[in-house]
């Protein structure tokens, strides 16, 4: 148990994390969990008492076409790393298997 | 904790990317002397910064109906300091600036200086004043990270607070300040105490799998990595 503690740890915070979503979603039904960005996007226009519209880029910009594409690219940017620390964990993993260095 | 592009006044993005550069091109030495000097630390670089990709992809939602995502660079700041974070935090942001509409190329620099500067920065002063202390080397990762994720957003709030001040009678930078904290700072609290938790089980699976690496790059003292992997 002691050897696995940290795991167990995780495991719970996680779950603690799982359970803190499921209260907010119980106790605000109507919550709509958007980004935090688009939120403090939407602070800066009521600040500036402007509409959020008129905040044009500087530079232009190139945006996914639907929130299923960015939700891809996302995705994909995720499984750039994954496949990095996949690759490398179970390069070590391997060479520990052998017991000795390449 | 993305700054959207055209959300920050031309200067205030000047005056980012006058901050974020020296560190860049710090960041861009430090990473030429580890490809040239030391070149099997290569595959620690390639883990820390993948978590610094997988990590800024997760939108998870979290207290006050909001969603945010962690960043990941308090692993980083560890293992090669806060320079060479900064080099990898601009590949992620470039990223998700060109592909995703997160950030911007103009806002990039400020975004640079909140998630690639000062959020490693803080955690590395972290580590540092805990490195040789008598804290678990777990404890130290995890407060680390958690910190380096926390202090991003913070920089996040500060920088729109100056960009946009309240009314001096409204209580200017500081109340425009605790808006912005309260958006991006309160949401992020969860948030950072899961990725301070799973940064020190990945740290551990680092220490169990390749020890010799951290005992070469001096990460923690030889006695404490060995306490940690249950050798001492």
């Amino acid at each position: 148990m002691m050897r696995y503690r940290l795991e167990v740890i995780a495991l719970l915070a996680v779950l603690a994390f799982i359970g803190l979503f499921l209260y907010t979603t119980a106790a605000a039904p109507d919550a709509v969990f958007a980004g935090s960005d688009n939120v403090g996007s939407s602070q800066i226009a009521a600040l500036t008492g402007k509409e959020m519209e008129s905040f044009t880029p500087l530079i232009p910009q190139w945006k996914p076409p639907s929130g299923e594409i960015e939700s891809a690219l996302f995705a994909l940017q995720a499984a750039c790393g994954g496949l990095v620390a996949g690759y490398v964990f179970g390069r070590w993993k391997g060479e520990a298997n052998r017991g000795r260095p390449d | 904790m993305h700054i959207m592009e055209g959300f920050l006044p031309w200067q205030w993005c000047l005056i980012w990317w006058v901050v974020a550069l020296p560190f860049l091109v710090w960041g861009f030495f430090r990473l030429r002397r580890v490809l040239d000097t030391d070149r099997e630390a290569l595959p620690l670089l390639g883990v820390t910064g993948a978590f610094i990709f997988i990590l800024s992809s997760l939108k998870l939602p979290s207290v006050f109906g909001s969603c945010s995502h962690p960043t990941g660079t308090g692993l980083s700041a560890i293992c090669f300091g806060p320079a060479i974070t900064s080099v990898v935090c601009l590949v992620v942001l470039l990223f998700q600036s060109l592909f995703l509409a997160h950030g911007g190329l103009s806002v990039l620099g400020a975004n640079i200086v909140s998630m690639g500067v000062v959020g490693p920065v803080a955690g590395y002063l972290v580590y540092r004043a805990l490195r040789n202390s008598r804290v678990n080397v777990y404890v130290t990762v995890f407060l680390t990270c958690a910190l380096a994720d926390l202090f991003t957003y913070l920089t996040t709030s500060l920088q729109l607070a100056l960009a946009y001040p309240a009314p001096a009678e409204g209580g200017g930078v500081a109340a425009s300040f605790g808006v912005f904290f309260g958006i991006f700072a309160l949401t992020q609290i969860p948030l950072a105490i899961v990725e301070g938790i799973v940064l020190a089980l990945v740290f551990k699976y680092i220490i169990q799998l390749k020890p010799e690496i951290l005992f070469r790059l001096r990460i923690f003292p030889e006695q404490a990595i060995r306490a940690a992997r249950g050798d001492a």
